[in-house]
């Protein structure tokens, strides 16, 4: 598995006169086990990269593969398929469906999937041992804390068992104590699965604990600089 | 199909997102449902049973003749007026269902003057099984079988011409033979049609004094009226007219046919005016969820799944409130079979008189079995019409902020 943009420039044109970069020559390669983010201030254009990687936009320039399949070049359908497939979402405000049980909206993907009814189970059971709600499967977002609606959302991205984990913002609504451990969550998903992380953020705490860091300045990566963590 | 399945269950999971809303939604979508299905059974049986009422106690559903019995050329002749006998009919089981009658206009003379009617005369045992003609007799009695030329006419035509229970009027007109036809008869009762213009222009007599009068064979007469209310289907018949009541009474046939189409006009307008306050909710609601779709698109679910799940959403709450609706509209009818509506509660307590007929004033309300079907398929109509605005907006939208 390899994730490639290469020379990916996007461009926002409002008129002719006024073209704003999204983002400009944007060169970034992941592969398998990465644990890598996008920082940089508002408006930097991490967000833009990061939904470049997922296929929700298209790059004006450049080129982004997944393998040898050429992202760019396929359909609307085909692309939100392809996330399907592929990708886990961690969002900012969790993103959970308030009609859903914590279970059924780790299921929800699956279902998309076309799982069998055993599959689903026996994955939305391990995602949710993984975070640690086992005992709160049945309970509806609103039942549940901050913490732990990231946490479901942490588990419905992670039980298709995705190449790739798109995570914008995910400790921006949580205090720094449930914040630190939504990280470490992360960081053992990381290595007890070699789950691919990828994070959008300007959270010095996640920062810090980050192995590949790309700083974006104009929609342009101006550093990139690599922790041992 | 498990996908399907899946669908169906998030999209009725989606109805208890705002519960109050739901509910408001279904039950205004049931109420209007119910009230259309109250009022064209209402319309219908309403109008079926006045006609009924009207038709039984002369009319009848149709008429049996001579083909040539009612055409114009027969009219302007009338001494030659087409008749028929039984050997005519093939199917003997009509002759079972009708009753026969012999029909002339004539002048009927009292002490004060002389007026023309219509004089027809009837099989009186068999018009007594099957028409309700002998309860219109308020004053007296009605013909007897075994007497012979007795009359009943009108209350005011009996005042008219000053004639009282028991007296004689002389009858005048023209026999089949062209020869002029005149007889004495003894009023036995006046017919009380509610003061309408009927009273003034029908008078009674047994069969066979008509056909005497007329110089007609016994076995010859001039129609059949079958009263078989409940049959819609006339039967074929070769060689001679079967004429339903709506050819007969143009006037009033029109006016039911006004009365029905009038009352689906009405019905559709129901479920447009509901439709458009529907189609607003769903456009408010569906833009509440506008961040949510952006979500579900970006995990995976495709523009067309989400299309699909809300089109399920909204047919999941029609079929509710359509089942709902038959319900209430059933309950509805129901009631009013049990209690029936006084129509006079619409004309300020006056009659209603309908072709020289009083009608009567309570009408029961019956279930007419197609408009179960057919307004819930009106209602899934209008509700995909509903559904394309608010869709067309909110996946456009949704693409947009992708």
């Amino acid at each position: 598995m390899q994730f490639e943009l290469s020379q990916i420039d996007k461009v926002y044109v409002s008129s002719q006169e006024n073209q704003v970069f999204g983002a400009k020559d944007v060169n970034i390669k992941i592969h398998e086990g990465d644990f890598m983010a996008l920082v940089g201030p508002s408006g930097s254009g991490k967000t833009t990269i990061l939904n470049l990687i997922a296929g929700l936009i298209l790059p004006t320039k450049g080129s982004l593969k997944h393998g040898t399949e050429d992202i760019t070049s396929m359909s609307l359908e085909e692309r939100t398929k392809h996330r399907l497939d592929y990708m886990g979402f961690v969002f900012q405000d969790y993103q959970l469906l308030p009609i859903l049980t914590a279970w059924e909206n780790i299921e929800f993907p699956l279902q998309l999937r076309g799982f069998s009814k055993n599959e689903i189970k026996e994955r939305v059971d391990w995602a949710l041992a993984q975070v640690g709600l086992e005992k709160l499967g049945n309970r509806f977002p609103k039942q549940l804390s901050g913490g732990q609606q990231q946490r479901v959302s942490i588990a419905r991205a992670i039980a298709g068992r995705p190449q790739l984990i798109l995570a914008d913002e995910p400790t921006a609504n949580l205090d720094s104590k449930t914040a630190q451990e939504i990280i470490e969550l992360f960081l053992k998903l990381n290595k007890d699965f070699k789950l691919t992380f990828i994070f959008s953020t300007h959270d010095q705490h996640l920062i810090d604990q980050i192995r590949t860091v790309h700083y974006i300045k104009d929609g342009h990566i101006s550093e990139t600089r690599e922790h041992h963590v | 199909m498990r996908g399907f399945f899946y669908l169906v269950k998030f999209s009725y999971r989606n109805l208890f997102r705002a519960p109050k809303r739901t509910f408001i939604m279904i039950l205004s979508l049931s109420l209007g449902c119910g009230f259309i299905i109250w009022d064209l059974n209402f319309a219908k049986s309403g109008s079926t049973e006045i006609m009924k009422d009207f038709l039984s106690q002369y009319a009848g559903q149709y008429h049996i003749s001579n083909e040539h019995y009612y055409t114009e050329k027969n009219k302007k002749e009338f001494n030659i007026f087409k008749t028929m006998s039984d050997d005519d009919i093939e199917d003997k089981s009509l002759i079972l269902k009708s009753t026969k009658r012999v029909n002339a206009p004539v002048f009927i003379s009292g002490e004060k003057k002389t007026l023309g009617v219509l004089l027809t005369g009837i099989e009186v045992l068999k018009e007594k099984k099957l028409s309700s003609l002998y309860k219109v007799v308020t004053v007296g009695r009605f013909l007897d079988d075994k007497n012979e030329k007795e009359i009943v006419l009108g209350k005011s035509l009996a005042q008219k011409i000053n004639i009282g229970i028991g007296e004689e009027v002389a009858i005048i007109g023209q026999a089949v033979d062209g020869s002029i036809a005149n007889d004495l008869y003894k009023v036995v009762g006046l017919l009380d049609f509610g003061g309408g213009d009927l009273e003034d222009s029908l008078a009674f007599t047994q069969i066979h004094s008509a056909q005497e009068l007329l110089s007609l064979p016994e076995n010859k007469y001039h129609q059949r009226v079958s009263f078989d209310m409940e049959t819609e289907e006339l039967p074929v018949l070769t060689n001679l007219a079967v004429t339903h009541w709506s050819m007969l009474l143009p006037e009033i046939g029109v006016s039911m046919k006004f009365v029905d189409n009038f009352t689906w006009i009405v019905s559709i307008i129901i479920v447009v005016v509901v439709s458009l306050g529907l189609s607003n909710t769903l456009m408010i609601t569906f833009f509440e969820r506008e961040q949510e779709f952006t979500c579900l698109n970006i995990i995976g679910a495709k523009a067309s799944w989400i299309t699909w799940s809300l089109m399920v959403e909204v047919f999941i709450m029609g079929t509710i409130a359509v089942v709902l609706g038959a319900f209430l509209g059933f309950v509805a009818t129901s009631y009013c079979n049990y209690q029936p509506i006084n129509i006079e509660l619409f004309t300020g307590g006056k009659p209603i008189i309908m072709g020289g007929m009083t009608l009567k004033p309570l009408v029961r309300i019956y279930s007419v079995p197609q408009y179960y079907w057919k307004v819930p398929l009106m209602i899934y109509f209008f509700l995909s019409l509903t559904m394309i605005y608010p869709l067309s907006r909110v996946i456009g939208r949704s693409k947009n902020a992708v």
